[in-house]
């Protein structure tokens, strides 16, 4: 009857477009409360340890690459900016044991690694900041078998077990440092060949100009961690909130600034296994 | 004309039938993408606070991602599972209307025929399990075209032996009000033991596991090939595996050449 | 593809093709002896006949009598529980495949996928005979046009009257070209003027395309225009022949007569006592041959108001075979229009 010839797949792409826009819309719904409670309150808590250099460092003069961070973040947000320092943050690798509450904080910055046991805990936001397990030496390498290598752990939560037992399986003997400066004066003295430390607490280390080569260990056993800012689980609208304070920070290019300041966009020599 | 063509175009054929008559419906397609819309925004809204995880001294969640994401991949499946193996009323739709013999006394082999249908059937269930995808955004999930593609493909394969798996249903019931019945009590007990809705974690928490579930559940949850579907899926749309990650696309792989062989007994004899 | 004669002997009627065609072109259809059980019920007990190439056959029986477990066998939906059945030079068991590229089926019940428009069930069954585009399109346009369906050939075929449905069931089976068309019922559930429609076409088509017709039916003034008759009863051929000498030899001619007054009708019952009351006043009486009309003609021409010749119908065929009419004729047409409601209701 009609004079009209529909296309045949008409009928079935209306349908799928309908039923694709009803979606998308949907998909623009706000999950939670979590932004709107923040702009209502007009503050943004956010968490930190007294000193995590160079994420935090507590000089007021240069806070810290995290310290900032969040500040830019909490000023393209709108919101008043609101630090609460806690000493548990970063003194072990498990943020469970961090005792934070969710009163206390909205986001959790300087020394929040994106591990998988993190994000059991806190969902993450990757900073440029990595780190990971390096090594010092005169060489810039690991020293041959039977030499003697010091550790300064540290507390950023890197894994010792590991470490340990793969100096026993390189046949390094292990010697626990206790300090920074104690790594340095062991190093200097040479009664140990080579320090083992994680990234940033090297990179505060003073050691003599040139005389001596920072280097990752291996990738493949030691991953690299990014840290991160840490958000509560479910607090979707605030994570999007700050992931794209981020995204505009960037295309500003106070990102960029920032990690040179912190020295944070410098490259380390890779070792091969 | 070479005789490959000429059975392809008949494969072609009852595919595009299939199609047509799916997204043809408006009403049909809107029912398909309600239960996801129940599932993610209903289900995992509602309790994505109770499970935040920072109630500390106890581990409430230890699965790193959020209930939503969690959820995500499985309400996939569930949308799948569901176009999938109501699929069968089709068959039974043919039969009791006679189209079925339209096609029957054509020179088409009947292998051919299935095989269009159930690829018919399975690109449809793909396409109500892939609209789910639009929800990515508000479930937090990032996918790359890579991830998207790769999720299609496993969304295809489990379509297909859930297609197949309709089919060999349909082929022991008989009316159209009893295949309701009878596919619900089928869908929901496997979709509620496949670890869609609670993370079963072996590999990270096999204490917690004992000490939060009762023996009967974990196994039950370890025997349901639906739990290695959402698994597979699970691994791909948000890198999380509770198992290791050849499993799921093996179990899929299974699962569709297992049903699509006793799909092919039953169709031969009808 | 249907096999056409030569133009010289194109134009030859398709009527007794015995009588015409050689004996060397084979049968479209051979049956030799074929038995079908249901269980412990035969549904056919030993059923043979040939089907001459261009044909038109009917099977003519009541319901339950068989015929379409026949249809189903020829059409190799069903395997016979015994004898053989040969379709286009093809044995049902052996080569069913071949079998099915040269046959058309309209079934009893609907087969059109009410989903689609008319012009995607053409489609979708090209695509399933693995016929080429542009051969799918020129094809679908001329048997749409044969049955009169083109203005609708964009309409989905739920909208579609029960006669437009069979129409396009017929366009649609001729898509692919058979060289033998099954109609099982092919009027079922359909009003008069419908049934005649779908037989013009068919007629047409035989006369046009060399096409071997088989229909089922129980609708008795139907196969009138076949060249063969076969009435099955029970699962068994019980007379087989052209519908001339199946009148011939089992049906009688009737004169219907009106007389002028009651008188003429009693003088006329008193010399006819074979003669039978055809409501209040008219007479019908048996008139085997001329001179039984001459005879009753010089006697009562004057006493009456009408006369005319009531040739032997397939009815009474059908009732000198059997001994009764056409069982359930009525109950089967009810049947199938409740089960067509039904199909309706539910769609």
């Amino acid at each position: 009857m009609s004079a009209k010839r529909p296309h045949r797949w008409l009928q079935a792409g209306v349908n799928i477009a309908f039923i694709a826009a009803l979606l998308t819309a949907i998909s623009f719904l706000p999950p939670d409360t979590s932004l709107s409670d923040r702009q209502e309150a007009g503050v943004l808590k956010v968490c930190v340890p007294p000193s995590y250099p160079p994420l935090i460092t507590g000089n007021p003069a240069e806070p810290g690459y995290d310290a900032e961070l969040v500040a830019a973040i909490a000023g393209d947000l709108g919101l008043r900016l609101t630090v609460n320092t806690l000493p548990a943050i970063g003194q072990d690798f498990n943020p469970r044991n961090w005792f934070l509450t969710r009163a206390q904080c909205d986001l959790v910055a300087g020394g929040v690694a994106d591990t998988v046991q993190t994000r059991g805990f806190l969902q993450t936001i990757p900073t440029a900041a990595e780190t990971g397990w390096v090594g010092i030496s005169a060489t810039g390498t690991m020293p041959p078998t039977g030499s003697i290598v010091g550790v300064l752990p540290g507390t950023s939560g890197l894994d010792r077990l590991a470490l340990s037992g793969w100096l026993r399986q390189q046949g390094l003997r292990a010697q626990l440092l206790r300090s920074p400066a104690q790594l340095q004066s062991s190093l200097e003295s040479g009664a140990i060949a080579a320090a083992i430390t994680e990234r940033f607490v090297a990179g505060t280390i003073d050691l003599k100009e040139n005389a001596f080569g920072l280097f990752w260990l291996p990738e493949s056993i030691f991953p690299h961690y990014r840290m991160a800012l840490g958000l509560w689980k479910g607090d979707q609208t605030l994570k999007r909130a700050v992931a794209n304070a981020l995204d505009n920070l960037a295309k500003t290019n106070v990102l960029n600034a920032l990690e040179a300041r912190y020295g944070l966009d410098g490259a380390i020599a890779s070792t091969a296994e | 004309m070479s005789s490959p063509i000429i059975l392809m175009r008949g494969v072609y054929g009852v595919w595009l039938r299939e199609i047509m008559r799916a997204t043809r419906d408006r009403g049909q397609m809107i029912g398909g993408v309600s239960r996801p819309l129940i599932w993610l925004l209903i289900l995992g809204v509602g309790l994505n606070p109770y499970f935040r995880g920072e109630v500390y001294g106890e581990v409430r969640y230890v699965i790193p991602y959020t209930y939503l994401q969690f959820l995500f991949p499985a309400v996939i499946v569930l949308n799948i599972m569901y176009t999938s193996i109501q699929f069968a009323v089709s068959v039974i739709w043919d039969r009791e209307f006679g189209f079925l013999r339209e096609v029957l006394v054509s020179p088409m082999p009947r292998a051919l025929i299935l095989l269009g249908k159930v690829l018919g059937g399975s690109t449809v269930a793909m396409i109500h399990g892939g609209l789910v995808l639009i929800l990515a955004r508000f479930a937090d999930v990032t996918l790359s075209l890579e991830q998207m593609a790769m999720a299609l493909g496993l969304m295809f394969v489990l379509a297909f032996g859930l297609t197949c798996f309709g089919v060999v249903l349909a082929a022991r019931v008989r009316s159209f009000e009893g295949f309701g019945v009878f596919s619900n009590t089928i869908i929901l007990p496997l979709y509620f033991t496949s670890s869609s809705v609670f993370p079963l974690d072996p590999a990270l928490t096999r204490t917690q596991t004992a000490t939060a579930y009762p023996e009967w559940l974990v196994f039950l949850v370890q025997i349901n090939p639906i739990t290695y579907a959402v698994d597979a899926l699970r691994g791909v749309v948000i890198g999380f595996n509770q198992f290791p990650p050849s499993y799921g696309p093996a179990v899929i792989c299974t699962m569709a050449l297992v049903f699509f062989i006793m799909a092919l007994i039953d169709f031969g004899r009808s | 593809m249907t096999p056409r004669r030569g133009s010289d002997n194109g134009t030859s009627s398709a009527k007794h093709p015995n009588a015409k065609v050689p004996a060397m072109i084979p049968a479209a259809v051979t049956v030799e002896d074929v038995r079908a059980t249901y269980g412990t019920k035969a549904a056919l007990d030993g059923v043979s006949l040939t089907i001459p190439r261009g044909s038109s056959f009917a099977l003519l029986g009541p319901n339950g009598a068989g015929k379409t477990t026949l249809v189903n066998i020829l059409c190799t939906l069903r395997r016979p529980d015994g004898g053989r059945a040969v379709v286009a030079g093809a044995d049902v068991l052996r080569q069913p495949t071949k079998a099915r590229r040269s046959i058309g089926v309209v079934f009893q019940d609907s087969s059109l996928d009410d989903r689609l428009s008319a012009w995607e069930n053409l489609e979708f069954h090209g695509l399933v005979y693995g016929l080429a585009p542009k051969i799918r399109r020129e094809r679908s346009a001329t048997v749409l046009a044969l049955v009169e369906l083109e203005d609708w050939r964009d309409e989905i075929v739920r909208s579609f009257s029960g006669g437009m449905r069979r129409r396009l069931e017929i366009a649609r089976a001729l898509l692919h070209e058979p060289e033998i068309l099954f109609l099982d019922e092919p009027t079922v559930g359909l009003d008069a003027q419908t049934r005649q429609r779908i037989w013009q076409y068919l007629d047409q088509l035989r006369r046009e395309r060399e096409l071997t017709v088989l229909t089922t039916t129980h609708y008795i003034e139907e196969v009138e225009s076949a060249d063969m008759v076969c009435i099955i009863d029970h699962g068994k051929i019980i007379a087989q022949a052209p519908p001339e000498d199946l009148k011939a030899r089992y049906g009688t001619r009737w004169l219907h007569i009106l007389p002028r007054d009651a008188a003429a009708t009693k003088a006329i019952l008193a010399r006819y006592p074979a003669a039978q009351k055809l409501g209040s006043h008219s007479l019908a009486l048996p008139a085997g041959d001329d001179a039984v009309t001459d005879a009753f003609l010089a006697e009562f021409r004057d006493s009456l108001s009408e006369i005319r010749f009531q040739e032997p119908t397939l009815e009474s065929v059908f009732l000198s075979l059997t001994g009764r009419e056409l069982r359930d004729r009525a109950d089967g047409q009810r049947d199938a229009e409740k089960a067509a409601g039904k199909r309706g209701g539910r769609r």
